[in-house]
Formats: C-alpha cells, structure tokens, sequence
C-alpha cells in the first residue's frame, strides 16, 4: 500500500504517476480531486469558505474561487492541459442544525461556489457527493482518479 | 488599540481571556456538579490561539468521532460557543442520570441525546451568564444543536465562521474533574474577532 499524503485544511497537495491523497473530516468544507488522466497528474484540494474577500490574500486555498484557481495554475506549470482536467467533489455537509441562529449554511454556499468557478473556468465536473450532514473524509487515487469517501457508521462510497 | 486578528493578543489580554474561562467554566462545573450531585472541579483552564490543522491534532486527530453541542451567540457579542463530549463524559452523565451508559456513540437514543443537549446547554448558558455578568455585555443564545461526527468537521465550524477574517482559531476551555478522574469535556468558546475587542475593552484590559 502506497503512503498516503495527508492533505490539512485550506491545503493542495499534487502527486504525478501514483499515489494517494487524502483529506480528513470534511464537514462544509469542500474537497475538490483535480485529474489530468493523460498524466496521472492529480491535485487535492480542501477549501474552507466561498469566496475571497479578504485583503491580505495569504493563502488561497482556503477559498473556493482563489483556491481552484491556484491549483488549475499549478498543474497547468506541471504540463497539464486546461481542457483534459477533470475534477470530482466532496463536502459541503450542515453539521448542526441550528436554529434562529445567523449561522446560515456556508456548506450549501460552498457548493454553489464551487459550480460557478468550475463553470467559469470550463473544468468538467465528473462526479460529486456533496450536502448532507454527515462529515467525509475523502481519498483520492491519482493514478486511477478513483475517489472514495468514508462516513461514521456508513459504508464507503466510490467515485 | 483593537487587534485585527486573534495572534495579536498580548499577555495582559490573554490572562483577562484565560480568567474569563476560569470564572466561566467553574461556574458550569459547579452547575454540572449539581446535575450529577457529586463533586465537580476544573483543570487549569486554557486560551489557545491555534492554526486550523494545529486545532484538530490539539483535540485529538480529525476522524476521531465525538458529540458536540453547539450554541450560537447574538446580541451585543457574536460567534459560537461549542461543548464537545467525549463517550467517558456521555457515560459519566448517562449514567449518573439515566443509570443507562453505552458503549458507543451509535448506541445514543432519543432520550440520551436529548439529555447531553440539555447538559450541553447547561454547561454553556451558564458560562456565558458568567461572562456577561463581568463583563455586563448582553449575549443572547440560540437553541442549541447536536451531532455526532468526525470532531474535524465539528471542529471546522467554528473555524469556517471566521475564516474570512483569521488564520486561526481562538478557543477558551478547561476539563473537568469528576470524582477524582479527569473527564475531558471541553468547553470552547470562540468569539470574533470583533466581539473579541468588544469584550477586552467593556473589561477594560484595551488601551
């Protein structure tokens, strides 16, 4: 079994050929599995919130829009074509239920935000698991693009 | 001077923080002693600062599975206020109030979970009316809401709700000890970062 890389949150890792990425408890974060088939070339990215409004801009990954953005631009200096990249998501669960609160639903947002990037940027999204209330954790074959998602007390589920 | 993100806080600010956690979680041991009628102390309390990965690894790794009861706050401090409860902290109040414990978290019936809700609860009005009898800052609470998860993706609550404006997440909390046997439960209050400044300054502790 291949070493996992253990992708943390507001994170992207990259693994060309093989390898494993895995990202742990997405609850409405969103993980997004980035694949260029013709080079095995995968990315992992775990995003935490919409959109980027903040000044400083430290890390980009924390956002939806910045976020896959960064990585598109990553593989694209790895060789990858813009038009072969695919991408599957997970993520975006409401883990409480709270209400009268101004809590609002920032995983239902994240979704959103996720579609409208992917559409604007002309990524093809293959697959998602995404809403819900139960937390995933999220692995990602970069060589196969196979990607499995594990749930407390669920069965794992391939896609 | 208002402080911008939570790793600008100086020492004089964190003792303040640090003592608001002590009078708050003392308060909800005693109100937690009295629910289980035994004796109930707390361990130091703690502020923390932490970066989101460094959060999760503190708490004990992302896939753990725990129960998490959370409060939101509104009014004149926003930001969420979080009791986290391991299965030896459900099964000291199982017990000693349903005489019913479980051997997991998948075992929880209706009754059992809405007796942690309630406990949660407790634990958490109770520290927040000690906050605001200090402080004299009106906070309302919301209902409180339940899961049981990955404590990473509980954890990320809090963490998504500022995430726009800080890196890191602010927690304030002690364990508790019962009968001689430490129980974690924590008790994590996180505010932001405007409240922060809001309750620093009605405190007096801000220049």
């Amino acid at each position: 079994m291949n070493d996992k890389i253990t992708v943390g949150i507001a994170d992207m890792k990259m693994a060309k050929g093989s390898g494993i990425l895995i990202t742990y408890a997405l609850g409405s974060c969103i993980g997004l599995c980035f694949q260029d088939p013709a080079l095995h070339l995968g990315a992992l990215l775990h995003v935490m919130l919409p959109m980027n409004m903040e000044a400083g801009r430290k890390n980009a990954f924390k956002y939806a829009d910045t976020g896959i953005r960064e990585t598109v631009r990553q593989m694209t200096s790895q060789g990858a074509l813009k038009s072969r990249i695919t991408v599957k998501i997970a993520g975006g669960a409401k883990m409480f239920e709270v209400k009268g609160g101004g809590l609002g639903n920032i995983g239902q947002r994240n979704i959103e935000s996720v579609h409208t990037i992917l559409r604007q940027e002309g990524i093809r999204l293959l697959a998602e698991n995404v809403g819900g209330t139960v937390a995933r954790t999220l692995l990602f074959d970069v060589a196969s693009g196979q990607g499995c998602i594990k749930s407390y007390g669920r069965q794992d589920i391939l896609f | 001077m208002n402080i911008k993100s939570f790793d600008e806080l100086n020492s004089l600010e964190l003792d303040t923080l640090r003592e608001i956690g002590s009078i708050g979680t003392g308060n909800a041991a005693t109100a937690l002693g009295q629910l289980l009628e035994q004796q109930v102390r707390i361990t130091l309390p703690e502020v923390r600062i932490m970066g989101y990965n460094e959060a999760i690894d503190w708490i004990g790794g992302p896939e753990a599975v725990t129960a998490g009861v959370l409060v939101g706050m509104g009014g004149q401090m926003s930001g969420v206020m979080l009791s986290v409860q391991k299965l030896e902290f459900i099964n000291l109040v199982l017990e000693t109030m349903l005489g019913a414990p479980v051997k997991d978290y998948g075992e929880l019936d209706e009754l059992s979970k809405s007796t942690l809700i309630e406990v949660g609860n407790i634990l958490i009005s109770t520290f927040i009316n000690a906050l605001s009898g200090l402080s004299g800052i009106s906070v309302n609470l919301t209902v409180p809401a339940f899961a049981v998860d990955m404590q990473g993706a509980i954890l990320a609550v809090p963490m998504a709700m500022y995430g726009g404006t800080s890196d890191y997440l602010m927690t304030i909390g002690a364990n508790f000890i019962c009968d001689n046997q430490q129980v974690p439960c924590h008790l994590l209050l996180s505010p932001d970062v405007r409240s922060l400044n809001f309750l620093l300054a009605k405190l007096g502790v801000t220049e």
